[in-house]
């Protein structure tokens, strides 16, 4: 009871004092804060006579620049790319071959102990610490773009183009760390304050192709495209891309309708990153991915070791294998694979491996003449694992970012219906061109 | 009585006075914990017309988005 | 003893936590990378310090969930002492956080950061006269270089073993607005444990801001 009257009698106490000031209240008491700081800065620091252009704002001045500032953002984008792949890839195949060599030796133990140790337990650790080399080389990219003050600059030039589709300048970010592990890029759209830009930012992550599936297009691409190889990966990022904006524009007009929430940032003048701090922050988002590493993946991996050696794989496969007859790939192999992409990505190429018995050199082949399929299938399938469901423990990050369960479960039916949708186009229509 | 203008109008290197902040109770509080209050005098350092501007805010730089900068009423001063 | 970590985005708290705790964490300074509350443990002089970073915020008027996390902390858990980092070349908009907290008497110590940023831009701050004008303790720091963190630590051992603060009159908003304020503070005062919970004068003061939080938490909060 006391309570509510003393609600009362604040209101009453508003509508007094607005009817007094032009301002609301709010305005009045924080101008009065602000007059009371004045007042205090005054006394207590001196200021040079004229505050110079300092050095961050002349930088700003051409990255930020109105017909600068995009490109720049690209060039930047492309620059840090290169970085991550260039160096990431020598380093999987070494971690590859070392664990390739490991398991060789441990099978030699025979019986289903040695296959247990081989295939499960060192295929597993194997897996995980091959992912390692991308996606922390791309959280250090990252790290050194926000330790310097660039990131705020890049939300800053994303924003106009963001806005257009119903995102925010905020929204870059997670974007970005998308390509590396689905999981920190989720949780990085906590920055984004409106909730129907932050959600809409949350769904489409998983459009934006994690590192976890670079093997499947490294594997595909090679063997079916060979020369175009490096084409075509780089389209399936693209394709990611360019799904996530429009789903972006989708869902803004459709389920989460409104005005996006305007930008306002502090930018923060530009700094040298220090080591400590950049190695910090890589590790803040790189630990996430370990984490769900080594539960996931190697839980799944010595799964799949049990169900293939069991037998049941096969029969698992033939049950779901029909869906995917329409987009050229509706063989049990693949529809298990893609199952078990499911709870992780990064056993997809290694389940195929599992199926065919075949290492990396020779598993192109053995899905070219076992399955049957064609470049245009392997394009299906890769588009396919581009688009649909993201790996179970995303999902479950989407479901702590946005306290709910609807929109986990959306996130699961919305993108495999449209990577099932696409691949299924590409493998129609391509199929007429193709005659 | 200086006329009033949206501070998207506002070219680089000129200082201005705000004057109000046309738009809801959150926005104007969202800008005003940031230190944009009336009365407060800035200075825009960027300014892309249609587009965000930078204004040099009591030492500090804070970006403003189009749609916030055409809310922004500022007096020239 | 708990104490709280709070600043604007951007002030080098995240810093000033990894010199506390020696822990790792985040120095981003792109805005707001907000992470789940990060705790660590400082061991000085033989106490052990439970460090809470609380989300880097401009202000504590229940804008964003950030803001209402930290200021919930400081009001519910009440901490033994608040640091609150200042970037010292952006003062005045720093101090925005300041003279909130010291309205909600939270037993505080101002960490006065990148005292080499305000100094390479030629600002000169009279140290001792702003811990006077704010009647809380000031300490100049770089905590890049790890520069005053033991100043930070003596300071916050003081707060610390001192009694309970009671928030001194510290902004003046102006006649009517003092009036209804003395009003409404009366009227929370005789409400018992409502008064115990929360310093009167800062709940006042919320009520005229329509702080939507608040008006919540009265709601709420049932009986009399």
């Amino acid at each position: 009871m006391d309570r509510e009257e003393i609600i009362t009698a604040s209101y009453r106490s508003l509508a007094h004092l607005e009817s007094i000031f032009a301002d609301e209240s709010e305005t009045v008491i924080a101008d009065a804060r602000y007059g009371f700081i004045a007042g205090l800065v005054k006394d207590v620091v001196k200021k040079p006579p004229i505050e110079r252009l300092t050095l961050s704002d002349q930088i700003d001045m051409l990255v930020i620049n109105r017909w600068f500032g995009l490109p720049l953002l690209l060039a930047m984008m492309y620059l840090m790319f290169q970085f991550v792949f260039r160096l990431s890839a020598p380093l999987m195949s070494w971690i590859d071959l070392g664990f390739g060599r490991l398991a060789v030796v441990a099978s030699g133990i025979g019986g289903w102990e040695g296959s247990l140790l081989a295939e499960g337990v060192i295929g597993g650790v194997g897996s995980v610490l091959m992912f390692v080399p991308p996606i922390f080389l791309l959280f250090i990219a990252i790290s050194v773009l926000e330790d310097c003050g660039y990131m705020a600059r890049a939300a800053f030039v994303m924003d106009k183009v963001m806005h257009r589709v119903g995102l925010h300048g905020r929204s870059f970010i997670p974007m970005v760390l998308g390509f590396g592990c689905n999981v920190p890029a989720v949780m990085a759209a906590r920055t984004i304050e409106n909730s129907k830009d932050r959600i809409t930012t949350i769904l489409i992550n998983p459009f934006m192709s994690c590192g976890a599936r670079l093997p499947i297009y490294v594997l595909l691409a090679g063997y079916f495209f060979a020369d175009h190889a490096g084409l075509v990966v780089f389209s399936m990022y693209a394709v990611g891309a360019a799904v996530a904006i429009l789903m972006a524009f989708g869902l803004r007009k459709t389920l989460l309708r409104g005005i996006s929430s305007h930008f306002v940032m502090e930018l923060p003048p530009y700094r040298l990153p220090t080591l400590r701090g950049v190695l910090t922050h890589m590790w803040e988002r790189g630990r996430l991915f370990l984490k769900k590493a080594g539960t996931f993946i190697f839980g799944v991996v010595v799964l799949i070791w049990l169900l293939n050696y069991s037998g049941a794989l096969e029969p698992i496969g033939k049950a779901i294998a029909p869906i995917f007859i329409p987009c050229g790939f509706g063989q049990w192999q693949a529809a298990v694979s893609l199952l078990f992409g499911f709870l992780a990505k990064e056993v997809v190429v290694g389940t195929m491996g599992t199926l065919f018995a075949a290492g990396e050199g020779v598993l192109g082949q053995a899905i070219a003449t076992q399955l049957g399929w064609s470049p245009l299938a392997a394009l299906a399938f890769m588009v396919f694992c581009v688009l649909y469901v993201p790996c179970v423990a995303t999902v479950a990050t989407i479901r702590s970012e946005t306290n709910s369960w609807k929109w986990p479960l959306f996130t699961i039916f919305y993108t495999t219906a449209t990577a099932w949708v696409a691949a299924t186009l590409i493998f129609q229509v391509g199929g007429l061109f193709l005659g | 009585m200086r006329d009033l203008m949206p501070l998207a109008m506002v070219g680089p290197g000129c200082t201005v006075q705000i004057a109000c902040v046309r738009g809801g109770m959150r926005l104007q509080r969202r800008l005003a914990d940031m230190g944009l209050t009336p009365g407060v005098v800035v200075s825009v350092l960027n300014s892309q017309m249609p587009g965000p501007v930078i204004l040099n805010l009591r030492g500090s730089r804070l970006a403003l988005g189009h749609g916030m900068t055409m809310r922004i009423l500022v007096r020239t001063v | 003893m708990v104490v709280a970590l709070a600043g604007n985005p951007n002030s080098g708290k995240t810093t000033v936590f990894n010199n506390l705790t020696g822990a790792r964490q985040h120095v981003g300074n792109w805005p707001g990378v907000t992470v789940e509350k990060k705790e660590g443990i400082c061991r000085w002089k033989g106490r052990s310090i439970r460090i809470v970073d609380l989300p880097g915020v401009y202000s504590l008027t229940a804008y964003s969930p950030d803001e209402v996390i930290a200021r919930n902390f400081i009001v519910e858990e009440k901490p033994d002492a608040v640091v609150d980092v200042v970037d010292a070349s952006n003062l005045e908009r720093n101090l925005y956080l300041v003279v909130q907290l010291l309205e909600m008497g939270a037993p505080l110590v101002v960490a006065l950061n990148m005292m080499d940023e305000a100094d390479s831009r030629g600002y000169r701050i009279d140290v001792e006269r702003l811990s006077q004008l704010i009647r809380a303790p000031v300490v100049p720091m770089e905590a890049n270089r790890n520069r005053g963190t033991q100043g930070l630590l003596d300071e916050i051992a003081k707060v610390t073993d001192k009694e309970i603060r009671i928030p001194e009159l510290i902004v003046n908003y102006g006649r009517e607005v003092e009036e209804e304020i003395t009003k409404l503070e009366s009227r929370i005062s005789s409400a018992g444990d409502l008064a115990k919970r929360y310093p009167p004068r800062w709940l006042a003061v919320k009520l005229l801001e329509k702080d939507q939080q608040i008006v919540e938490v009265l709601k709420a909060v049932e009986g009399g």
